[in-house]
Formats: structure tokens, sequence, C-alpha cells
């Protein structure tokens, strides 16, 4: 019970950090624009260079927000999985759900010589980014159906495990294999678009990315006490009455409308979902997730958003790609954390 | 003693599974089984003879082939409801990551608490309770996972006392402790069904425990039939010793314990009394030797100055021996 | 997404962790797709083939009949008697590699000191060709009906391959890793020419090269100038002994591309020009030693990236680009899109672009055909003064006499 002064205290430290992050992002970019400018832009915009003005609102904001959801997303979305297979190498990815959504895409980018019906489609008045959003959130939801009516005849979830990973597998089989007769080009933009990008979502699309993501991370939090009895495992949860079909009904929908719909605005990107929830419950020293809920909201948006500002290479004019540099700074952060908890145990 | 509804009955029930499309039956001919208010039962049986099938089909974790279980009189219930009735202490392995003592036993308040789990004063005063029945206080803010086994029963056995419910099934309980703890663990378990009137089943293998502690024993059997009774009922009519008749075991019925050798014919006259006696009975049991009526070797254990000696008797030949190990060594 | 269908090495795709080793490649071929060209769009492509002499037996290779390269870097053409010689080179990534190629007349014994080059019998009477731009050159020298095979049916906008595909008279081969080898074998074509870059490992073609079958990578698109890259339809020539007829056409476009050029880089005014499409944040945009970067400066363009170094694209983030991008007169190849409409879908950010305000966007796809396959990266690719009128005339109305333009069309 002592506990709990000693947690405000890091919430606040979090939340801080997750600001500066933020203004660190705002500020970050190849073009240099001052802090005095980015305030300048948002306090008195009349007075703002029109150019400054269009890349802090029009290119930087939108960025940041779409890290915030993403981040946020999902490493809940790993949180739950991570609890609901007692896995620590879960994430979100592991229901083939985010295969799901590639699949989508790759069926609308690799039409693999069907362009009439790319035509067709188009026709129809989709076109561009939301054409992609659209496939994506198909093929991400079909993957879902499929995993939820599954799990309705698993009785366990290590069996809901494999047939997860044998769906993602199997997906990305049919991937490669459109891949395999696709064009070039086709595959070249396939290929982008599996590197991740925090900075094609704009406008009416981030509006929807946020009314999903709030979707999913409410439902996430009110299971919450479900993912805390299935810490003891299956068989302790249902002796304390928790319905497990119920419980992985629920945690998989909410780990895939996050996922799903994050890989479909943003592309996959990889290890925010695996390393949040252990940053999270190494910084809170707790297994309740009504405090790793909202802690993994703050570290995995933080962590993010600091990618994000590093992925803007200083003194070059590229970017890397999002999916790369959370590999690249996620990886490090999980193994320093693992070497940290070993010296604690083995006194 | 017999309240008109007890907590639990059964009736025509059958436990197994199904693997697929095929049935397979574990326990087919039971009883109906009751459990009343206070009771402490003692599930005994052979390995393999289904008695983690029927505390887990009794506390609904798995479906019973066929029959009904009724809790408090109603034969159907709710995940949730039951949970707030039954409450379960489970041989499965509990390493969840970062969880303390703490909130684990504060876990076993889950059917009481509301939808985000947050807990009032009365699940708190319940979670304080069990930890100091179960006597863990200073084990409160360890890691799960750095505890030992025995430490991690009792954990297990405070974090189901604090779901509160009439009936506390216990699976194995005593297994990876030590004999001073278990038997603190029974003496806890007879103790809380006494003052709190919950009726608590458990499975065990330890028989001269059970035996001394069980208000009832069920003893199940390979292939499922199962008898109950006051232990010393099922000692005295020879079900026990049935039971575990086909793994080439006897039992022995004085001493309340299973004999681990098997009976020899050399034989050997003993005479004398008191612990001694008994001991030294033991031992030349285990060197292979049977007390008869009348031998050639004869063994008289006497008192002298308040400590025993061995008087040996052998063709003539007499020796005298201060140990147990001395006598054994001359007598082999 | 448009039109070419081959541009990239086997495995790029199947790989992706050698993917980043490939990305300058893919960089400059895509710089390649950006780019443009045309002048006389060929009336019907191919056509009969009435050239005299095309069977001639070869003495010695007649000097009218021979062609001088001035402009390609990576293609050399040797005229050393009976034969020809013909060098591909590739500079790439600082090593120059080169494969040499022997077009012997049909009959004629391979010449002592050249037992490992490999030999191709000319004229070349069937081929199967990977790249749209193979198409356009082969037009060009009015050899299209030879075209037996291409790699991937579905980009070829050519109407007479087209109607081959539909015949039967010309086969979809696969392309790459998906070469259909036994069909290729069966075709016996005269040569299978590949997009592939020259210096890239030649396995993959191995068991078609054992079968006798010579593979020619022809890789216009590695070229830093327009004519340079146009200039490779002098290979298409030396395969058919077409070398007078391509020549003539070849000297009469580098005259009235050097002519616009010359009217181009006379314009007081240089509007500013942006070209391309972010896509997933990053905007790929012509490095200033490519041919687009060239053509935009033949054109009359500012163009601010004209003095940045390499010959392919340069990847760029929005945010980069989005200064020039909000102040640039014109927006030129903006992508698979072909209406305002259409760009804001992609993203509403681009409608604040100056040119987009101003109905300033140019895109190369006036000639597409219900297949979606553009004629820019065919007839385009060996006709850069069409290119370049159409841009001068979209840079700067009234300096040509008014015409409408051939390639671009105006995105409304």
């Amino acid at each position: 019970m002592t506990e709990r002064p000693f947690r405000k205290v890091r919430l606040t430290g979090l939340l801080l950090l997750l600001l500066l992050a933020f203004l660190l992002d705002l500020s970050t970019g190849t073009v240099s624009i001052s802090l005095k400018e980015i305030l300048r832009v948002f306090l008195s915009p009349s007075t703002a260079n029109p150019t400054w003005q269009f890349i802090v609102q029009g290119i930087r904001l939108p960025k940041a927000c779409t890290a915030v959801l993403a981040g946020c997303g999902l490493s809940v979305g790993g949180l739950q999985m991570q609890t609901l297979f007692r896995n620590p190498l879960a994430d979100p990815s592991i229901l083939g759900v985010t295969a799901g959504a590639s699949l989508g895409v790759a069926a609308v980018m690799l039409a693999g010589g069907s362009m009439a019906t790319l035509f067709a489609i188009k026709e129809l008045g989709m076109s561009g980014s939301w054409l992609i959003i659209g496939a994506a959130c198909v093929g991400a939801g079909s993957t879902m159906l499929l995993v939820l009516i599954l799990s309705r005849r698993l009785r366990d979830n290590v069996m809901m495990l494999i047939v997860g990973i044998m769906i993602g597998s199997i997906t990305l089989a049919l991937i490669s294999i459109w891949q395999y007769f696709s064009n070039p080009e086709q595959v070249k933009d396939y290929l982008l678009w599996t590197f991740g990008s925090l900075g094609g979502v704009t406008g009416g699309q981030l509006s929807i990315l946020a009314v999903v993501v709030v979707i999913g991370l409410t439902v996430a939090m009110m299971s919450s006490k479900m993912l805390d009895a299935l810490l003891l495992g299956e068989n302790y949860a249902r002796s304390m009455g928790l319905s497990p079909r119920k419980a992985r009904t629920v945690i998989i929908c909410s780990t895939s409308i996050l996922a799903g719909s994050i890989t479909a605005f943003c592309g996959p990107i990889g290890f925010i979902g695996i390393a949040v929830p252990h940053i999270a419950r190494f910084l809170f020293n707790t297994a309740s997730h009504r405090i790793l809920i909202p802690a993994c909201c703050l570290i995995g948006t933080t962590l993010l958003l600091l990618c994000d500002a590093f992925a803007q290479l200083p003194g070059s004019q590229a970017v890397l790609p999002i999916n790369i540099i959370t590999s690249i700074i996620g990886s490090p952060l999980v193994i320093a954390l693992l070497l940290r908890q070993t010296t604690v145990h083995t006194w | 003693m017999v309240a008109a509804t007890p907590l639990l009955s059964t009736r025509n029930l059958q436990t197994g599974y199904h693997t697929g499309k095929r049935k397979i039956v574990v326990a087919g001919m039971l009883p109906d089984l009751r459990l009343e208010p206070g009771q402490l039962i003692c599930l005994l049986g052979p390995n393999g003879s289904g008695k983690s099938t029927l505390l887990r089909t009794l506390s609904g974790l798995q479906p019973a082939l066929s029959g009904e279980i009724h809790i408090e009189g109603v034969d159907r219930w709710s995940p949730a409801a039951l949970a707030r009735k039954i409450s379960l202490v489970l041989t499965d392995r509990v390493s969840g990551n970062n969880l303390t003592v703490d909130s684990l036993v504060a876990l076993g308040r889950y059917p009481w608490s509301g939808w985000l789990g947050r807990l009032n004063s009365a699940d708190l005063s319940n979670i304080d309770w069990a930890i100091r029945a179960t006597g863990i206080g200073p084990l409160r803010d360890r890691k799960i996972h750095t505890l030992s086994d025995g430490q991690s029963q009792k954990v297990m056995l405070a974090r189901a006392l604090a779901q509160n419910t009439p009936i506390l099934m216990l699976d194995e309980p005593t297994a990876h402790l030590d004999l001073p703890s278990r038997i603190r663990l029974m003496r806890l378990l007879h103790k809380l069904a006494r003052e709190t009137r919950k009726a608590i089943l458990l499975s065990t293998h330890e028989l001269d425990l059970a035996l001394q502690i069980a208000d009832e024993v069920w003893l199940l059997h390979t292939g499922g039939q199962l008898h109950s009774g006051a232990p010393e009922d099922l000692v005295l009519n020879g079900t026990f010793e049935a039971a575990f008749a086909e793994e080439d075991v006897t039992f022995d019925m004085e001493a309340g314990n299973f004999l681990i050798y098997t009976p020899q014919e050399k034989p050997v006259m003993l005479a004398g009394e008191g612990p001694a006696f008994f001991w030294t009975r033991r031992a030349l049991r285990r060197a292979g030797f049977e007390p008869v009526e009348k031998a050639i070797l004869n063994i008289r254990v006497e008192q002298r100055q308040g400590h025993p000696i061995w008087l040996v008797e052998r063709s003539g030949e007499t020796g005298e021996y201060d140990s147990i190990r001395k006598l054994l060594q001359v007598i082999s | 997404m448009n039109s070419n269908f081959s541009r990239r090495k086997k495995g790029e795709d199947k790989d992706k962790f050698g993917y980043f080793c490939a990305m300058s490649y893919i960089r400059r071929w895509f710089n390649a797709a950006s780019t443009l060209v045309i002048l006389f769009f060929l009336p019907a492509c191919g056509g009969a083939d009435k050239q005299p002499h095309d069977n001639t037996p070869a003495t010695t290779v007649p000097s009218s009949a021979r062609s001088r390269i001035k402009y390609a870097h990576g293609l050399a053409i040797d005229y050393p008697g009976q034969y020809k010689e013909v060098r591909i080179t590739s500079h790439a990534a600082g090593r120059t590699d080169t494969l040499d190629y022997l077009l012997l007349p049909a009959g004629m014994a391979v010449p002592p000191g050249h037992a490992h080059a490999q030999v191709i019998r000319i004229p070349v009477r069937s081929m199967i060709v990977m790249g749209s731009p193979h198409i356009a050159q082969a037009e060009f020298a009015g050899v299209a009906d030879r075209i037996t095979g291409v790699g991937n049916g579905d980009y070829v906008y050519c109407p007479l391959v087209r109607e081959g595909l539909q015949t039967g008279r010309v086969r979809q081969v696969g392309l790459e890793s998906g070469l259909n080898n036994e069909l290729v074998i069966s075709m016996r074509p005269g040569i299978l020419m590949t997009m592939t870059n020259p210096d890239a490992a030649f396995g993959e073609y191995a068991t078609l090269m054992d079968a006798g079958i010579p593979v020619l990578p022809n890789a216009d698109w590695l070229e830093t100038t327009p004519l340079g890259k146009a200039e490779w339809v002098k290979l298409m020539g030396a395969l058919t002994n077409r070398e007078d007829l391509v020549n003539m056409k070849f000297d009469s476009i580098e005259q009235a591309y050097l002519r616009l050029a010359a009217i181009g880089n006379a314009a007081a005014i240089k509007p500013s020009v942006i070209i391309g499409m972010p896509f997933k944040g990053t905007w790929y945009t012509p490095a200033g030693e490519s041919y687009v970067a060239q053509l935009l400066r033949d054109a009359g363009a500012s163009y601010y990236w004209s003095d940045t170094k390499g010959t392919g694209s340069l990847a760029l983030n929005f945010e980069t680009v989005a200064p020039e991008a909000l102040k640039a007169d014109f927006w030129l190849d903006a992508g698979d899109v072909n209406s305002k409409k259409d760009i804001l879908s992609q993203d509403a950010r681009y409608g604040a672009f100056r040119a987009f305000r101003s109905d300033a966007v140019y895109n190369y796809n006036r000639r597409v055909n219900d297949h979606g396959s553009s004629d820019y990266w065919e007839s385009g690719a060996v006709n850069p003064q069409r290119v370049l009128a159409d841009l001068i005339r979209i840079l700067h109305p009234g300096t040509l006499p008014a015409d409408t333009l051939m390639y671009y069309k105006q995105l409304k």
C-alpha cells in the first residue's frame, strides 16, 4: 500500500516525459524550425510563417498524434496478448490480425494481373489512401472473425496461440505468392507499406483512427479485471468466476480492433507491442492491469514519439522507416531490462 | 449434524473427458456424495484413480459426463455465482510475472469486487484475515516466483480463503511440503472447518494424516468406484487395503500405514512392550523377519535404567545389545 | 504502379533483409520510371517489315549502316569486320562491369579471340523482351512484329503486341524469378532482352544461356540523359541490321531535342517545379544527375534538387519537400492520379500546394489504354523530344506553336 504515492510520482513523471517527447517530435524534422516559431504557430497563427504553419500543423502535428494513438494501441494490445497467452513474447501481431491487414493491402497493391479489378474498385469511388485503409480493414476484420470463430471451438489459450500463429503464416505465405507473381514496382510499393509510417494519416483518417483506438482502449480497460485473473492461469481464473471463452473473446476483440486499425492506417509497426509491456511492468513493479494499461499508454506513446523523432536523421533529408527504428531502439531496451531483472533475482 | 440441504450433493455423477468425439469415463460408478458445513473430507486413492478429475468436476472446472451436482440444492450456477460458493487450490504452478503475494491473495476477491476490480473495506478485511490465518504476513511484498514451494502453497490457500466461500476444495495441497508443514497445514484446515463451518474437500496421498484428521474419507479405487465413510470404518472393513491391493502393497491395520517391504518368511520370536517393542518390530520386518509364536531366534526387549536393551537367544547362544543397529548386525 | 513490367533484379521482393542494399538500385529505376519522352508517335507500331537489306549477306558492314554512340554511357557498338561487337557497361556502385556480345551473321564461325563472348546471330528474327522500352525500341526499328514473348502482358500499350497476346502469337513468359524457362526454350527466340542491371549476377539465366539462348541486358534506364536513354534504339538497330533506318530517325530526334532544349534553356523565366508524390511519408524526387533532372533543365524549369549528386532518386521526407511544394509553380508526374480529386483522396494536405490551387498539376497519363498501361513508358522512352515539347508547352506557354500535349494532361 506504500506503493500508491510512488506510483503517482512515476505516472506524473511519465506524463511530463510524454509532453517533452511530444514537443521534441514537433520540433525535430529536416526543416529546422525553432521552438519559438512552433509555439507561435499554435498561439498566434496569424503572425506565423505560412510554410512553417503548414509543416507544423499539416505534417508534424498529425504525425505526432498518430504516434500517440499507435503507441497506446500497440502497447496495450501487446500487454493483453502477453497476459492472455501467458507468454512474454506475445505481441498484437500474434493473432494474425496484422498479417490479415497486410493481406488486404497486398490484395490491392499487388493486383497480380487483376488491374481490371483494381480499376473497378476505383470506379466505385474508393481510391488513394482510403482504398488501402479499406482493404487493410477488410483483411484485419476477416482474420479477426476467423480467429474468433476458431476460438469458440478451442478450449485453451495455448491452442489459440498456435492457431493465431498458423493463421499468420498462411496469410504471409499468400502474400509471398502474390509478391512472387507481381510487377516489381507494385512489390516495391507494398514493401514500402510494410515499413510502416506515421506520416500518412491526416484529417478525417486521423479522427477515425482516434475513435477506433479509443474504443479499443476502453474495451481493454474494462477487461483489466479479467486480465488480472488470467495471470493465475485458466483454471484459477475459471474458479474465480471468469468465463475463459468470454474473456478470450473480449480480449481478442479489443486487441484486434487496436492492432487492425493501427496497421491499416500506419502499416505494420513492430516491437512496441512486445517491449512496452515489459517496460511498464518493470517501472511500476506490479501485475495489476488497472495500472499497467495506463502505464503502457504513457510509455508506448513516449517511446513511439521518441522513435519518430530519431527517425529524422540529423543532417539528412531522409527519414528512416519507423518500423526499423522501433526495433533498433526496442530490442536493446528489453535486453537491458532482462539483465537488470536477472541480477535482482539472483540474490 | 446433517443439514436439510447439504452444501454440495451429487446424483448419478459420472466423471471423465471428451476428446474429440470420444468419451473417456474416469469414474462411472460414483455413489451420491454430500458435503456438509464444518466437514473436512479427504479424497484418497492411488495414482490415476481420478481424484483430480472428481475435484475438477465437483468444482465446475470441467463438465460432468452425466449426473447432477447440486450446490445448496441448486444445480445450475453461472460461473460468477459459483465462484462465490466454491474456492479452489490447485496443483497448477502460478508464476505470474511481477505478481506479489499481496496482489495474488487480493485476486481471491475477484468474484466479489466491481468491474474494475477495486477493493472495498470488506474485501480488504477478508484479505487480511486470509493472510493472518495462513501466517504469510512476512511474505506480503514478495514476488510469487521468489517463493519456495511450501510458501507458494500457503499463499494459494490464502487466496482461496480470501475468496471466502462456504466450500473449499484443495488438490494435493501437501504435495510439496515437508512433514512439519504438512502437519501444520492439515491442522489449519481442520481448525478452519471447525471454526468457520466451511466444508473442506481435499485430495491427498498422506494416508496416515488423512486418517487422523478427516471427518470422512472418500476412497477412490482404480476403475472409478468410490467408498465413503469414517476413516476408521474403512480401515476396519478392509476397504482400505482393497483399494490399494493392486499396487502390491500391504496396509498394516494395526499401525495405520502401508508396508514398504513385502512380508518374508524368516521367523522370529519377539517379546517386550512400549515404543521400543513397536520400533523393534518395524526394524525386524524391514530386515526380513516375521514375528511368530515360536521360533529358534528369540528376541526380548527390556528396559534397564530407563534405556532399552535387546536380549538375543539363538540355538543356545545369547547376546545383549544396546541399539537396534547392533541387533540387526548380529542376527542378519 | 504504372507501366513498366520489369525494372528490378531478382529476389529483391523476396528478400526483405536485402532490401536496403537493393534500395539504391530500385531508386534508380524508379527515377527512370518518372521520366519522359516523344516526338513522332509511330503511326502503327511495327508493321510489316519491308526494309531491303535485312537479309543481305554481309561481307563487311557498310559505313552507312554503322551506328556511333554519342550519348549513351552503357552501350558501345563496334564494327571490326563482317560482324559486330556490342559491349554493355554498368558503372554502378563505383565498379565497371562489362558484358561482351558478338553479333554474327548466320553461319559465320566465331572469330578467334572471342571464345567466351556470347554469340547472337543477326538479323534477330524473334525476340522475347522484358521491359516496356524494349517494345518501343522494336517499334522504333520497325520490328515490333518480331516480338514473340513479353514478361508480363498486362502492361503492354503497343496495340500490335496486345493483339499478338490475344491471338497467341505473343506469349507471356513471366518475370525474373517467375520466368518460365521451359516455355522460353521451347520458343527458341533469337534473344531474350532483360532489364537486369548488367552487373547483376546472371545466374538466373544460366539455364537459358546453356540452352543456347542469348540473354542481353538492355539497361536504357541507367542512362543519365534523355538522349542517352533514347539512343539504346541503336542496339535494336544493330540486332536487326537496320542501322540506317534507326540512325536516320534518331538523328532527327536528336536535332529536334537539341532545338527544343535551346528554346527551353533560353527561357527568361524559369518556373519552379516539383516532381512526384510522397508515399507513406517519403517523397522520391529525381536526383540532379538523373535524366529527369536533365530533361527539366532542358525544358527551362527551375528544379530545387538540380544540383544534387546521384543518377537515381532522392528519398526525402514530406517535410523536406514541403517548403518547395507549397510555392512551386508546377507539379509534374504526380503519380497514379487522374484528377485533383484523386490527389485529395491520396492526402488532403496536397490541396495546399500552390500548383494545385492554380491548376498547374500535370501528369503523364494522357495516353493510357483500358488496361491501365501508359504509352508514356513505351513510345515516350524513345521519343524524348516529344516529352520535352510537352514540358515546354506546359512551362512556357506561347514559345512553341500551339498544339495539344502528347503524353501529359492537366489535372482538373
